[in-house]
């Protein structure tokens, strides 16, 4: 059959119904962020590395930048906080990530803030509806854009809200003990941002004004290590063919594991995992008929996460794991001491999918191409998050040589639409699932 | 040699510094490491006795390198990588770097996967400048390259070395900023262009070599009276790790502007700052790159007790400069992340700025000369208003 010239639309992804659940957990979270002032709760804003449980800990409202500029891309309406950013000056070429936030920071500051904005705001637009911060707590790993874009924020809001920085290095990796979670840079590096959060912890009870709750966090702590166990043993069942689950059934689960109120997120998890394992014992597949088994490498597009699930599942291609979702959020719980836990969650912060450089990170990926029996690999080369970007070609080109698969590579952006080309989506993942049928009719001759 | 021959001498090295590394090998013996912009001291590897040099973008379009990295990356980082795949990388024995932009990360990580056996050396410098632990652990970086210089060249690298180099990298640095003096004053009417080949020849060559030349281009201006000009005095800001193109330098002088100040990278950034020549040499050097960010500060860090924008505004008050031109290398994005910063402070100020947007490939000059001759215009009248 030539895929080719399929007839478009006809199959859709059979989605986990259970991740609807997280949809519910996602808009109750953002209403209570947009509550929060008049409940009179300090605000927190941070990037990066989930250390939201020390936030929710101490009874202050968490804002993760990312999380706000994907939900308004995924519902759509990022546009407006980009172009208050463009006409502030930040230039399209920056973190879509960053600028959509940016531009909700200066469209705060300008309608609440320093009382100089016009108009009074429409309530259904997001941009302005995000509470300001009354602290900033930066904790990004690799990425400079991180540690840049909040002290950008800062000075957005006057440099009147205090800021704390984390700095996370990069694991280099290239000493003779260096491997994943080993060697002495390993166990160098965890030391150095434990210390770190350590001390952010007395950042924190300086604004609240209290002692820090530590038990409250060690039951955080308890309940994500749980949530965590539980995400990956789900994922783990999609080495069954079909697959019960895909990457963007995944994708909508990041918010839980990410940066939701802990309450719902082991109960997630476990309604996740139940239907999984229901799926597996049924024989149902998370696209209606698999053909083939794709790993997708690169960020998440916030806009098109329905629409790519969709394609692929047209194409009957199950996108079954990817860089994103399985090398991220909590996803060493077994490091995790909920007695104890701040070295652990400090390794946790330093394994985010992109802070080993290539060396581990692409052996990694390799690992989970062979674990889930892919036939070929998708690359979303994000026009702006270049941390993504960065080991792209030579991850396609170690897929090649060590395991014989295709890549096929599509331009795309995490939050600005516009950098997204579907027909050349489309033309290179068919020309890759050709590549698969040859391999495979050549290895049936 | 007489001024026009220095100068030439320096030109000759800024426009093939790989080709001064392989003849300065040839001739010594020595090894030759080069490091990324734009933290990582020199002093190090010169103590080391190796010729220590930053590692410039080439004029060279990009070919290979395009299956490196994606053409949305700075063109000093794509230059990087193609240079790497290119084979032209041949006479460096290792690379040395300490950075953390995103991007020079990935191009490092891809050299280290190209150049097999070129030793790629790493480790990272902490980027917020202003927290209680920035100094230690500025010293444990310096420290730790250290120790993995030693363990490169296999021996020690001695304290009094490690001073000697402090002191010399001291002198040459204090030069050049003499001649900056003396440009500002007028009494050293020197180009941008010949400023560029200066400060560049300078992140290359020896600078025993270096310094002598610089000494003797220092005296040829030091008796020579104020030059009086009716150009706009302008300052040129922005441009990190890669040099801007001459071309862009002389065209942006052709508009009737006498430029009288810069904080670019290849230029004053680079020279701005001494490392303190008493002490324990590593901590002198964690103290001049902090030391470094107070006193032209660089979007590449954070430090929310300095300000970029009023450090120009400064720097402008003092060069009695009219204007500044802001060049932005494309796909930047610390410039890009601050140039808001820099526009509203100027606006706010009164101050007038244009911004220029860079690129590896090449630029539609006359297009942008008619940008700055505009700008040079409306300036003038400005301040004839």
């Amino acid at each position: 059959m030539n895929i080719a010239v399929q007839p478009t639309n006809t199959k859709k992804a059979n989605k986990l119904a259970s991740t609807r659940i997280a949809g519910k957990l996602v808009n109750e979270y953002w209403e209570m962020v947009w509550r929060a002032k008049e409940e009179g709760k300090l605000i927190c804003w941070y990037e990066g590395s989930a250390i939201n449980p020390f936030l929710e800990a101490a009874d202050i409202c968490w804002v993760h930048g990312e999380a706000y500029s994907a939900m308004l891309a995924a519902r759509h309406q990022e546009v407006k906080a980009q172009q208050v950013a463009e006409e502030r000056g930040y230039m399209r070429e920056l973190c879509s990530y960053a600028r959509t936030h940016l531009g909700c920071a200066v469209s705060n500051q300008r309608l609440r803030g320093d009382g100089t904005g016009a108009a009074v705001p429409d309530e259904d637009d997001l941009t302005w509806k995000l509470p300001a911060p009354d602290m900033i707590i930066s904790a990004y790993a690799y990425c400079s854009t991180g540690q840049q874009w909040d002290e950008m924020t800062s000075r957005v809001f006057g440099k009147k809200v205090p800021i704390f920085n984390v700095s996370i290095p990069w694991i280099w990796g290239a000493k003779p003990d260096a491997a994943y979670l080993q060697g002495q840079e390993w166990e160098e590096t965890s030391d150095y941002v434990a210390k770190q959060l350590n001390d952010m912890v007395a950042f924190i009870e300086e604004q609240t004004g209290k002692p820090y709750p530590w038990d409250r966090l060690y039951e955080l702590m308890a309940d994500i290590k749980r949530a965590s166990e539980l995400r990956l043993e789900a994922m783990d069942l999609c080495t069954a063919q079909p697959a019960p689950a895909s990457f963007f059934d995944w994708v909508v689960s990041i918010a839980p594991i990410n940066n939701l109120p802990v309450a719902g997120v082991k109960d997630y998890f476990e309604t996740v995992l139940a239907e999984v394992k229901q799926r597996v014992a049924t024989g149902e597949g998370a696209v209606p008929d698999e053909k083939y088994r794709l790993f997708f490498d690169g960020i998440m597009n916030w806009n098109k996460v329905g629409w790519l699930a969709n394609k692929f599942a047209n194409y009957d291609a199950a996108v079954i794991a990817g860089r994103y979702t399985h090398m991220a959020f909590w996803q060493e719980p077994k490091l995790i001491d909920p007695n104890a836990p701040l070295r652990g969650m400090a390794q946790n912060y330093l394994i985010c999918p992109n802070n080993h450089a290539s060396p581990i990170l692409i052996k990694l990926i390799m690992d989970l191409c062979r674990k889930f029996q892919v036939d070929g690999m998708v690359i979303h080369a994000s026009r702006t998050c270049r941390a993504f970007t960065n080991p792209q070609f030579m991850i396609a080109e170690t897929a090649q040589r060590e395991l014989g698969i295709p890549s096929s590579m599509f331009e795309g952006d995490v939050t600005d639409e516009s950098f997204y080309k579907d027909e050349v989506l489309n033309s290179r993942v068919e020309a890759m699932l050709e590549a698969i049928e040859s391999r495979r009719m050549a290895g049936a001759a | 040699m007489n001024r026009t021959e220095i100068i030439g001498r320096f030109a000759e090295v800024a426009k093939d510094p790989l080709g001064y590394a392989e003849e300065w090998k040839a001739r010594t013996g020595k090894k030759v490491i080069g490091s990324f912009p734009m933290n990582f001291p020199g002093e190090l590897a010169h103590a080391a006795d190796t010729l220590p040099m930053i590692l410039q973008e080439s004029d060279e379009a990009i070919t290979v390198g395009h299956g490196v990295l994606f053409p949305f990356y700075c063109g000093y980082t794509r230059s990087m990588v193609d240079q790497a795949a290119t084979g032209k990388f041949e006479v460096l024995d290792a690379i040395m770097f300490g950075d953390h932009c995103v991007q020079l990360l990935g191009a490092a990580d891809a050299i280290r996967m190209k150049l097999e056996n070129t030793r790629v050396i790493f480790f990272q410098l902490i980027s917020s400048m202003c927290d209680p632990w920035t100094q230690g652990r500025s010293e444990e970086s310096f420290g730790k390259l250290r120790e993995e210089l030693e363990d490169f060249i296999g021996r020690p690298v001695e304290d009094a070395a490690l001073h000697d180099s402090i002191k010399l990298f001291n002198r040459n640095r204090t030069l050049i900023r003499q001649l900056y003096e003396m440009r500002k004053a007028g009494t050293a009417p020197l180009t941008s262009v010949e400023m560029q080949h200066v400060v560049k020849s300078s992140m290359v060559m020896d600078k025993v070599e270096h310094t002598a030349l610089t000494e003797a281009l220092v005296a040829s201006f030091e008796a020579a009276q104020p030059r009086n000009d009716r150009n706009l005095r302008l300052h040129l800001s922005g441009h990190f790790c890669q040099a801007p193109k001459p071309e862009l330098l002389a065209m942006i002088e052709e508009c009737g502007v006498t430029v009288v100040g810069d904080d670019l990278f290849h230029g004053f950034r680079y020279i701005s700052t001494d490392v303190p020549e008493t002490g324990d040499p590593v901590a002198g050097l964690a103290q001049w790159y902090l030391d470094r960010n107070t006193g032209v500060p660089c979007p590449t860090r954070v430090q929310n007790n300095v300000d970029w924008d009023a450090f120009l505004l400064d720097a402008m008050r003092d060069e009695r400069a009219d204007g500044m031109i802001v060049l932005m290398a494309k796909f930047c994005e610390p410039h890009m992340y601050y140039y808001p910063e820099v526009k509203e402070a100027f606006e706010k100020a009164g101050v007038p700025h244009l911004l220029i947007e860079t690129e590896h490939e090449g630029m539609a000059l006359e297009s942008l000369k008619t940008r700055v001759e505009t700008f040079v215009e409306i300036v003038k009248r400005r301040e004839a208003a």
